[in-house]
């Protein structure tokens, strides 16, 4: 994914271990996800259950995300009538993938990143811009009419998501004068960028509910549609599809924690610690609006993208960067 | 058994419902039962339950879902009305025949339906083939009579399937439109509704109303118990009112919880549907705390303003205007049979009315009329309702030699449902709070409660 010539960062201890390397890298970034997508179920077991008013025993809280994907790997994969299988694989890898590019683009501790390349943001925003064709690929490939319908949908908001976005990052970057997520978070120090630009983190957290499909953002698997891309999917594919899905929330929510909440920043505990810690905090944001807020109308939703969301990322941009002149 | 079974089996239980003829109520428990999660579709699920009784228009497509499912999987009954499984009527004596190993368990049995999962998981309840033949679907033999029909390269039914045709879409443009049956099992849908419509992208064009697969023929038992039974019971037998707008007030709260869910929301429907079911006239303060927040609630109104708008208008022709119910005292009308009923003298009643007439309209509507009748319940005490007067029910008015208010409501579906999103028209469909049993009671050779079967548990059962 990176190799030792993306590296651009100064400062960085020679000694250490090279996060670059291919080994390193992968256990790095996999374990990122997968812890970051086990905290997210559990996070939403626990909110449901609070919501709904239900008492939660701590095993069924611990375990049941375990459980639950134990269940699907034990299930049957089925088939529709003349599917495009490869690309129906081929959907959540590249999600995932997406995810995971987005993830090593992040530095989770002083020194610890796999790929802090100089055009950081930039790496970002194109892999979550690429996360349109994994949904729309995986609502087309079953050649059923509402994963079709599902994937539509996506398209109809992937701009809607990606515009406001790519604008909050470039707010973000002004300050840094450089567009390395490392860079950014150093410029945090003393002052987060949710204080210094306080529309920038709401506008990143509702483009990211989209792109990740969650919550009031999740149409391309809705209820309505009775699980939109995914209807059709079952035993391992619906595994990995939800995965997926969850990969791309933790590196919307660990992108979230450096460039707004100031990454490894923070008194007394260590960097690490500080972005695990701040990145639950992104995701148990996600998650609590998940389960109260419906689902918006599509159009509704791009009439506000085009007419608030958009714009007030723009006046975030302006704002920022007239503060560093 | 290995981990990974072992850990499988413990896993909330993913259940598809199939409602029959009579399950509503039951149905309602399922979405309780802990341990047990409802699912989107049947490629999710490992149990299929089917509530109540099968009518013959359900048997295929019931099986279709059952091919569904991945497996392993399992099929559960719940007869509703005390029935044995096997006295040959109906739908059931398919299900019975093309699903052997059915197993007929008391609705709401949690128990029994873990036992079930937890069986098949561990390898000692074999699941069987899929119910249907897998047919191979009719050969492309070119346009003509004997062929796909269609013109050119669209329209028609290659290999078994409806073909997109060109039609104009809202903006002028030609565009292709998909025609396509939804229903009667779609879970966004209610139970039993069928549409026939084309779809461009996620744009409906042109609805028409499939069979309703409830509606009975002679020599069928009746349809029912309907949801509707404590206000049914109420033209003919004598009734407190209390008791009446307390199963009015769960019966909007239970629509209010379905909609919820519908919407995105399925903890808080789960909140509400739990309040619902052990609801008394003590609740009052809940429901009208619960009724302010809704009000408040910016992402719901955001969900359902100005979607599916059936205003006085659209009402008339179909009768609903004159007769009043929450569809249309929330377009204005501020007719209610309770105004000229004598049970409710004496409780300072004045009809709930809201404007709009969307799908905003309607929840804020059925939500007040909640917390209206709570307080009605209160003040009411014990006083007692004698038949005479047509009673209102939760979807409207009840008399008999009336039409059913959902066999008029249906109606509105496919002056609403044109040109909207798909998701919108799922949002006006729930809005409407339809019953296609209801609805069939109209339809029916045989309608309950005309005949005194199968009223059996739903109409003892004391609100």
């Amino acid at each position: 994914m990176a190799t030792d010539a993306d590296r651009d960062v100064d400062g960085i201890d020679e000694d250490a271990v090279s996060w670059s390397d291919p080994l390193p890298a992968v256990l790095l970034v996999g374990a990122v996800l997968v812890a970051g997508a086990y905290a997210t179920s559990v996070l939403d077991t626990a909110a449901a259950h609070l919501v709904a008013g239900r008492r939660l025993r701590l095993g069924e809280l611990v375990l049941g995300p375990w459980r639950e994907a134990a269940l699907l790997a034990h299930m049957r994969r089925s088939t529709t009538e003349r599917p495009d299988v490869q690309t129906w694989a081929l959907a959540p890898a590249l999600l995932a993938g997406m995810a995971a590019v987005a993830v090593a683009t992040v530095p989770l501790a002083p020194g610890v990143a796999v790929a802090d390349v100089a055009d950081g943001i930039v790496l970002f925003g194109a892999a979550m811009a690429l996360v349109m064709v994994g949904v729309y690929l995986h609502g087309w490939s079953s050649n059923s009419v509402f994963p079709l319908v599902g994937g539509y949908r996506f398209v109809a908001l992937a701009l809607s998501y990606e515009m406001p976005l790519a604008l909050v990052l470039i707010a973000a970057a002004l300050p840094a004068e450089s567009l390395s997520v490392g860079a950014i978070v150093e410029s945090q120090q003393g002052l987060w960028n949710v204080v210094r630009q306080p529309l920038g983190l709401p506008l990143f957290l509702v483009a990211g509910m989209g792109l990740a499909s969650w919550g009031p953002l999740g149409m391309s698997d809705g209820t309505d549609l009775a699980g939109g891309t995914s209807a059709e999917s079952s035993g391992g594919a619906r595994l990995v599809w939800a995965l997926a899905r969850r990969f791309v929330l933790v590196a919307v929510a660990v992108t979230g924690a450096a460039v707004f909440l100031g990454g490894w920043h923070g008194p007394v505990l260590a960097g690490g610690l500080w972005m695990a810690l701040k990145t639950l905090v992104l995701l148990a944001v996600l998650v609590g609006v998940g389960h109260r807020v419906a689902r918006i109308r599509l159009e509704r939703f791009v009439v506000v993208a085009w007419a608030v969301l958009i714009p007030l990322a723009l006046i975030d941009v302006f704002v920022s960067g007239a503060l560093v002149l | 058994m290995g981990l990974l079974t072992s850990a499988a089996s413990r896993a909330e239980v993913p259940v598809f419902p199939v409602v029959g003829a009579g399950g509503r109520e039951a149905a309602e428990a399922l979405w309780l039962l802990p341990g047990v999660r409802m699912v989107d579709t049947p490629r999710a699920a490992a149990v299929l339950v089917v509530i109540g009784r099968l009518t013959r228009a359900l048997l295929q497509p019931v099986l279709l879902v059952h091919d569904q499912m991945p497996g392993p999987r399992a099929t559960l009954w719940w007869p509703v009305d005390g029935r044995p499984a096997d006295d040959g009527t109906d739908g059931d004596e398919g299900l019975l025949a093309a699903l052997p190993d059915v197993v007929t368990t008391t609705a709401g049995d949690a128990a029994g339906l873990r036992a079930v999962f937890a069986d098949l998981l561990a390898g000692r309840r074999p699941w069987g083939p899929p119910a249907l033949a897998d047919i191979e679907s009719p050969r492309w033999r070119g346009v003509g009579p004997y062929g796909h029909g269609g013109e050119g390269m669209m329209g028609g039914v290659p290999y078994g399937r409806p073909f997109a045709e060109m039609a104009q879409d809202p903006d002028g443009l030609m565009l292709d439109q998909l025609p396509l049956q939804i229903g009667p099992l779609f879970p966004a849908l209610p139970p039993g509704l069928v549409l026939h419509l084309g779809l461009q992208g996620d744009v409906i064009r042109g609805v028409t109303l499939g069979d309703n697969p409830y509606r009975s023929w002679p020599g069928d038992p009746p349809v029912g118990p309907l949801d509707s039974v404590p206000f049914l019971d109420a033209r003919t037998s004598p009734t407190t009112v209390a008791a009446l707008e307390v199963a009015r007030a769960r019966h909007h709260l239970r629509w209010l919880a379905r909609t919820l869910r519908l919407h995105g929301l399925d903890a808080r429907g789960r909140r509400i549907a739990a309040l619902a079911g052990g609801l008394s006239a003590t609740d009052r303060p809940a429901v009208e705390a619960l009724a302010r927040r809704l009000g408040r609630d910016r992402g719901l109104a955001g969900a359902t303003a100005g979607v599916g708008v059936a205003d006085q208008a659209t009402l008339e022709p179909l009768g609903i205007e004159l007769a009043g119910g929450p569809v249309a005292r929330a377009a204005g009308v501020a007719i209610d049979a309770r105004t000229d009923d004598p049970a409710y003298a004496g409780l300072d009643f004045e009809p709930v009315v809201h404007h709009g007439g969307d799908a905003r309209a309607r929840l804020r509507q059925r939500v007040a009329e909640a917390a209206q009748a709570l307080a009605l319940a209160e003040r009411a005490g014990d006083a007692v309702r004698s038949p005479g007067p047509p009673v209102e029910g939760p979807r409207g008015p009840l008399a008999p030699g009336r039409t059913m208010p959902s066999s008029s409501l249906i109606h509105l579906l496919p002056t609403l449902l044109d040109g909207q999103e798909w998701g919108d028209a799922v949002t006006t469909v729930a809005s409407l709070d339809l019953d296609l049993e209801e609805a069939a009671v109209d339809q029916s050779a045989t309608a309950w409660p005309q005949t005194p079967t199968g009223t059996s548990t739903a109409s003892t059962r004391t609100p």
